[in-house]
């Protein structure tokens, strides 16, 4: 029960931080995105069977406060969290470099994601030179925010039961 | 013998409260000069006097000084206080001011559109960088809709794109599917004005012969019922005409900054075609 209050505690700080304060200390390129963060260390660290319903929903509570496209986040979300989960069993899931490489490679799989489907569902012409153009910056400061998660208590403490 | 054994202390007594009687009685100042007990005691403290008096005038400024100190302290740490205080006054002071200017400029916007509308503050913007939206603190229980207009004191900021009851997302000018229906204010040339990141905007849909400077400022042109007739969008800050196309390219810097948008104006009426 406190573990799940916890959670959306965090979760509800983590949206606050991305909103309403970070894009006034933070230049725009820099933005991280805590949300996928959250659901690397979902797909790392929590559990398989709510988990992509969480990683989901996720997703839709970004595309809440992003773009114009309800869904488009967090199909990209669900795919990752899949794609995750399904080589967790291969990775060493406590380790931070890796949690650190897997939000940068999660970040590259989301942007590319969403733009496929940008093009191929919605017109919105430039959006591809926006993205490519934010990429090292938004790929910097994810690595940079997953690379604090580390340091929380909360990553050191044992990973759940699948 | 017995006697002065029995009464002698008694006596002594009183023939020193005697003596010292006629001496007083004798020295009731008639004269004020000293006599010789005066001067003989004065001369024999005379050295240890200066010292002493020395010592205690710097024991006397230890200790003064010390008191004080601890009323310092404490006066030193009122006095913080206080200039924290007036810091924090003086800041908000400064704000209050900031905000009474912008304010005073968008009422001056207000004032001059004809339809109702309504104040709002931005409280978030867009979590990606490549989408630009922001958040408004009033919703659909103040009357706001979706495709209603949003202003600022320079121009226009965008459009209502989701409402919820008490917050609402616009989509800035600046984004990739924003449009709007745009003219030049000098040659009243038409076109739509279209986000293209970056806080720029381009005129699209302008044709290579119409007349278009740098320099030249944008304005709404009315057409599509979102926005009103006449609001500035922006000003023109690049031409480019290749040899071939029907087009030009223009591109736009919006007079709204954006990134420092506190407060704007939402247009309270329902968009018509």
């Amino acid at each position: 029960m406190i573990r799940n209050a916890s959670a959306i505690l965090a979760l509800v700080l983590g949206v606050v931080l991305q909103t309403s304060v970070l894009p006034f200390h933070v230049a725009e390129p820099f933005k991280p995105d805590l949300l996928l963060v959250a659901m690397v260390y979902l797909a790392l660290r929590g559990p398989v069977a709510s988990g992509a319903l969480l990683a989901w929903i996720l997703g839709l509570i970004k595309d809440v406060f992003s773009g114009l496209y309800l869904g488009l986040n967090a199909f990209s979300f669900l795919l990752i969290f899949l794609v995750i989960i399904s080589i967790t069993d291969l990775l060493y899931a406590e380790s931070g470099e890796l949690f650190v490489v897997t939000v940068s490679a999660a970040t590259l799989a989301c942007m590319t994601v969403n733009l496929v489907l940008l093009l191929m569902l919605t017109t919105t012409p430039g959006i591809s030179y926006s993205m490519t153009a934010g990429l090292l910056p938004h790929l910097l400061a994810n690595a940079f925010a997953a690379s604090l998660v580390t340091l929380l208590p909360v990553f050191s403490s044992p990973q759940e039961e699948l | 013998m017995e006697f002065f054994k029995k009464f002698g202390l008694l006596l002594l007594g009183g023939i020193g409260i005697l003596g010292a009687l006629i001496f007083y009685s004798l020295n009731i100042p008639h004269k004020r000069s000293a006599n010789f007990v005066e001067r003989g005691v004065m001369t024999a403290f005379a050295p240890v006097m200066k010292p002493a008096a020395r010592m205690s005038g710097f024991f006397e400024d230890v200790w003064d000084n010390y008191l004080n100190l601890v009323g310092v302290r404490q006066e030193n740490l009122r006095l913080r206080d206080e200039i924290k205080g007036l810091n924090a006054r003086i800041v908000a002071t400064g704000e209050t001011v900031l905000t009474n200017q912008r304010l005073e400029k968008l009422l001056g916007m207000r004032n001059s559109i004809k339809e109702p509308s309504l104040t709002v503050s931005i409280v978030g913007e867009d979590l990606s960088s490549w989408f630009k939206t922001v958040v408004i603190d009033q919703g659909s229980s103040s009357g706001i809709a979706e495709g209603m207009a949003v202003v600022a004191a320079d121009g226009v900021v965008g459009q209502i794109v989701k409402v919820a009851p008490t917050t609402s997302r616009v989509l800035l000018l600046t984004d990739h599917t924003s449009g709007i229906a745009a003219t030049i204010q000098r040659s009243r040339a038409r076109g739509v004005v279209k986000g293209k990141g970056e806080g720029l905007c381009s005129l699209e849909f302008t044709t290579r012969e119409e007349d278009v400077k740098v320099g030249d400022m944008v304005l709404t042109s009315g057409i599509g019922g979102v926005f009103l007739k006449g609001i500035p969008i922006g000003e023109v800050t690049m031409v480019k005409r290749g040899e071939y196309g029907i087009f030009q390219t223009v591109t736009i810097r919006p007079l709204v900054n954006i990134s420092h948008l506190e407060e704007a104006l939402v247009i309270l009426r329902e968009p018509h075609d």
